[in-house]
């Protein structure tokens, strides 16, 4: 990596936690334009407080959260969605009470127009199409998450933050979920993922780190973490 | 056919104004998850003041209409979310009906408070009760039409809002996850005051167009309640569906009326029907329509409590015994009385310990079980007459058995109900007796006997006499009821010590993991709530023959919630919770008021402020009742901690228990009046812990032990350091920061 971009979505000692519990202990990362980096680590490492420390739901303790270099320590969730930072949450980041269409037209709060959105989920997840009035949560958990990513496909984020895509998903879902997710990456789109199963998404990643009780161990090409990886925490 | 066509016209009419209360109630259910008990309390606040500005001011309908329905009435909603209920997320089931229910309570106290009740406040029908056309030969009123055209115009601008905008699909969307809300770029808090707003706005038109069709006269109590029937119409809708309330709303009030228009009139047989029967349709709709499914995962919720051990509550328990027995030395007659009636509820409120605290269920009507055993008591326990007259054991015990079997009737066919749907049954059977059985003053025939069930709509309930124990005499029952409530309270202890216990501990915190581990959940539910009734009963019997003579009113639903309440406030898990709770219920506020009352009354010129404060005891413990939300697991659970902390600071309890002892004596002596010794000690035992802290802070110059570092501190850095340096682990991790694996 010559010609370094600014990174547009920077941790930098990031600390925060739970009550009087501290869970990040001083995090650093940078995520570039236009690529993926995924963020890898054991159960329990932090890598969802990251998250939700990114999208702004969960507030710092220490350090500096920056949006393309600028300090947005304290921004409320809101405010990042209409930045352009697009967050999917660990489990289902659907309304289950929601028909699908429903959710979609929630997804909307950041200025997306319903049909663009409508159109593009359909396009790309037929089934869905085919759903369109049915609850969303009474679909199988791959058409749920399924209904989650759209809103990453419709509302034209700039950076796009997806943790555990995978969580109790059949390993083809997981693929093919991935592989949409590659594309976006390929039209320009920088995303961040959070993965405790690194085989997943090492193959798409540009960059990986790794997460170790609260802090960013290691950081580098994805062959070199997938190294560290299995010697360090899988044990060979 | 024209008396036919006449009710049912009157029936939709109130089926109209039900459904505009239903439907606000559905708004803010489906937007904040909070059930709102306070609906029908804003309903009559809201025509309270539209009372105020028409009659007492003068204003013109219009003008009134604006401001009251239309801005007071939002204004209402909006401040409740902003104040109340947008701290009540991630609190229990058990918490937010608790906190609606002191919002209900407050408002009740402050409207007797700012609107004296012994006048009479009557609201006139829209264009007056004169203007009316004859559809049919059936006479119709102007302010019905409006009725009927406001509910029709309301839901169907609320299916609209829900389903046909994004708005209402936000509102949908904020009670399943307001975090997913924000990641969507929307503000939750927004559109749950809004939800709030809309919703108090169409309680106040509700409860402005009701109170002409149901006689004019406004009444803060009964209009509460009345609004509280329109619950049974959001149960047609499963609180979700705002066509099947409009629907279930209709046929609430032509039921109502067709009761009225066809059954005999003789008797007050009809009369009670006609009012119960809102109650009886939300349990039959409880009861009938399907479910939801029991909940995947346990519910993380803010409520934390110890268990009590056996030992420690075998303690306790004397000590409370011995304590009583003291302080009843320094009481006069009367005031051992009171004691003793509040200790009866206090056993009351165990009642409620063992269902809510230790199982998670919720009974909105705890006094109602108090007055099946009544009756029961009343009717097959009582010897002799006048003064001589005294209730035998067989007739406790048979009154115990009967509140349980009750208990056990209500509760069968609502088990297989979530939390708030059993709460809403037992509300439900609660009414229903209030207005069925305790105004039941007609003579029965039944199996050649003849019977009342309530004479002259009140019983003259006299004490216990078993063997050589009568507690005619007060200090013995204040004994006799304080070592019930002991006993009682170490069995609970022991009983959720055990598995039983623990059952009850694992239901409580998943349903749904404990029905998958083969737990049968409709026995432990079932179960528990008989004992839970049992409690309650044997409570139930002692109060009233704490009280003499008793009456509908000394069971009714707004005792039943105030002493639930003040349960919750200090510590519905905590067997001492029950105490202090109950202790309140029955004699505090009483005492307070009473107390105020009788100063106004000797001191005229001050009788303004006296009565003042006299409400504001009232209005302030609803206040404190919606500060639950900040602290769900009640005060009570605070001083614990407290006074754990203090085991260290043996000193400090020793010169406590001196202090202690001299005002005893003193007291004992007369040198200090009883209220300044009961003051000093309570404010000695609240400051005690803060004493205890600051005297420990001095004294910790010793570090934490090595194995107790980082049990309840955060684990820092330096921490981590000191952890290797003792344990000699330095070298390792100088090797890498990376290999620390944990
Ligand atoms: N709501 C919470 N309250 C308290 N501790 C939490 C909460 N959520 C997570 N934690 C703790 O924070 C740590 C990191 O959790 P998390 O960020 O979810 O890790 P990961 O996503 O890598 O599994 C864990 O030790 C977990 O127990
Ligand atoms: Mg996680």
């Amino acid at each position: 990596m010559a010609e370094e971009a600014a990174p547009l979505l920077e941790l930098e000692g990031v600390r925060a936690g739970y009550g009087a519990i501290e869970v990040l202990h001083g995090v650093d990362l940078a995520l570039r334009p236009g690529s993926l980096l995924a963020l890898l680590g054991p159960n329990g490492g932090g890598k969802s407080t990251a998250m939700r420390v990114c999208a702004g739901l969960h507030p710092l303790a220490g350090g500096e959260l920056r949006y393309a270099g600028r300090k947005v320590n304290g921004v409320s969730a809101q405010d990042a969605a209409r930045l352009g930072v697009c967050s999917i949450p660990e489990g289902r980041g659907i309304f289950p009470n929601l028909t699908v269409r429903e959710n979609l037209w929630a997804a909307t709060g950041t200025g997306a127009r319903l049909a663009d959105l409508e159109e593009k989920a359909y396009a790309r997840f037929p089934v869905l199409g085919e759903r369109r009035h049915q609850l969303a949560g009474s679909m199988s958990g791959g058409e749920q998450q399924m209904l989650a990513l759209s809103r990453a496909l419709g509302t034209d984020p700039a950076v796009l933050l997806l943790d555990e895509l995978s969580m109790g998903l059949a390993p083809m879902i997981v693929t093919k979920m991935y592989e949409t997710v590659a594309e976006l990456v390929q039209g320009g789109l920088s995303v961040l993922v959070a993965e405790q199963f690194a085989r997943a998404v090492l193959p798409i990643a540009d960059t990986a780190a790794l997460m170790l009780n609260g802090r960013v161990v290691a950081a580098g090409p994805p062959a070199e973490i997938e190294d560290r990886l299995s010697s360090d925490y899988l044990g060979g | 056919m024209s008396t036919f066509l006449t009710y049912t016209i009157l029936g939709l009419v109130l089926g109209s104004v039900y459904s505009i209360a239903a439907s606000g109630l559905v708004l803010t259910y489906n937007t904040s998850g909070i059930f709102n008990f306070a609906h029908g309390a804003q309903a009559m606040f809201g025509t309270f003041l539209y009372w105020h500005v028409t009659e007492r001011w003068g204003w013109p309908v219009w003008l009134a209409l604006i401001v009251v329905v239309g801005l007071a009435g939002p204004a209402m909603g909006a401040a409740l979310h902003a104040v109340i209920m947008r701290g009540l997320r991630g609190t229990a089931d058990v918490t937010k009906i608790i906190v609606t229910v002191a919002v209900l309570l407050g408002t009740v106290y402050l409207a007797q408070w700012i609107w004296n009740p012994d006048e009479a406040h009557t609201v006139g029908m829209f264009f007056g009760a004169g203007a009316k056309i004859t559809v049919g030969g059936v006479v119709v009123r102007y302010h019905e039409i409006v009725c009927l055209a406001a509910a029709v115009a309301i839901a169907a601008g609320l299916r609209v809002l829900f389903t046909r905008s994004r708005t209402g699909v936000v509102m949908r969307g904020s009670v399943d996850d307001p975090d997913l809300l924000r990641r969507n770029g929307h503000d939750p808090e927004r559109a749950a005051m809004l939800s709030w707003a809309l919703g108090s706005t169409l309680a106040v038109l509700a409860g402005v167009l009701i109170v002409p069709i149901s006689g004019g006269g406004l009444d803060a109590n009964a209009l509460t309640l009345l609004v509280i029937d329109a619950f049974a119409a959001a149960m047609f809708g499963r609180l979700r569906s705002i066509p099947r309330t409009f629907a279930g709303a209709m046929v609430l009030g032509l039921a109502a009326n067709y009761v009225l228009a066809y059954l005999p009139s003789a008797g007050t047989f009809t009369g009670n029907l006609r009012v119960s029967l809102p109650m009886i349709i939300l349990f039959t709709v409880l009861v009938v329509l399907p479910q939801d499914r029991l909940r995947g995962a346990a519910v993380r919720t803010r409520e934390r409590y110890r268990v009590p051990a056996v030992r420690a509550a075998a303690v306790w328990a004397a000590a409370l015994v011995a304590a009583v027995y003291l302080y009843s030395l320094l009481l006069p007659e009367s005031g051992v009385t009171t004691f003793a009636l509040g200790m009866t509820f206090a056993i009351i409120a165990l009642s409620l310990t063992v269902l809510t605290g230790y199982a998670g269920e919720l009974n909105l009507a705890p006094l109602a079980f108090g007055a099946v055993a009544t009756v029961v008591a009343f009717h097959f326990g009582v010897e002799g007459t006048g003064l001589a007259a005294r209730m035998n054991i067989q007739g406790v015990l048979l009154a115990v058995v009967a509140a349980a079997l009750v208990g056990g009737l209500v509760a069968l066919p609502a088990l297989r109900l979530r939390g708030l749907y059993l709460a809403l049954a037992t509300m439900a059977f609660g009414e229903f007796l209030s207005n069925m059985v305790l105004r039941d003053t007609t003579e029965h025939h039944l199996f050649g006997t003849t019977f009342t069930l309530f004479p002259d709509g009140s019983l003259v309930v006299p004490p216990l006499k078993v063997g050589p124990l009568d507690l005619r005499d007060g200090t013995t029952f204040l004994m006799t009821a304080t070592v019930l409530f002991a006993l009682i309270a170490v069995g609970l202890a022991a009983l959720r010590n055990g598995g039983y216990g623990r059952r009850l501990a694992a239901m409580k915190d998943s349903p749904a993991a404990s029905a998958m581990l083969g737990q049968n959940l409709v026995r432990l539910k079932l179960s528990v709530f008989m004992i839970s009734a049992a409690i309650a009963g044997l409570g139930g019997v002692l109060m009233s023959s704490a009280t003499g003579t008793v009456a509908q009113e000394n069971f009714s639903f707004t005792g039943s919630l105030a002493l639930l309440m003040l349960v919750v406030v200090a510590g519905i898990g905590y067997l001492s919770g029950a105490l202090v709770g109950g202790l309140m219920a029955g004699v505090g506020s009483a005492v307070l008021v009473s107390t105020f009352g009788d100063l106004a009354l000797a001191n005229e010129g001050m009788a303004t402020i006296y009565t003042a404060l006299g409400h504001l005891v009232l209005v302030g413990t609803a206040l404190v009742g919606m500060g639950v939300g900040r602290n769900p697991s009640g005060f009570v659970h605070d001083i614990i901690d407290g006074y754990r902390a203090m085991r260290d600071a043996k000193p400090v309890l020793y010169g406590a228990g001196a202090l202690g002892a001299v005002l005893y004596v003193l007291a004992l002596t007369d040198v200090i009046g009883t209220w300044t010794f009961a003051l000093i000690a309570l404010c000695a035992a609240m400051l005690l812990p803060v004493v205890g802290r600051s005297y420990l802070a001095e004294r910790r110059t010793r570090p934490v032990p090595l194995e107790l570092a980082g049990v309840d501190e955060p684990y820092t850095d330096e921490l981590r350091a000191r952890l290797d340096r003792e344990l000699g682990l330095t070298a390792a991790l100088e090797k890498g920061g990376a290999r620390v694996t944990a």
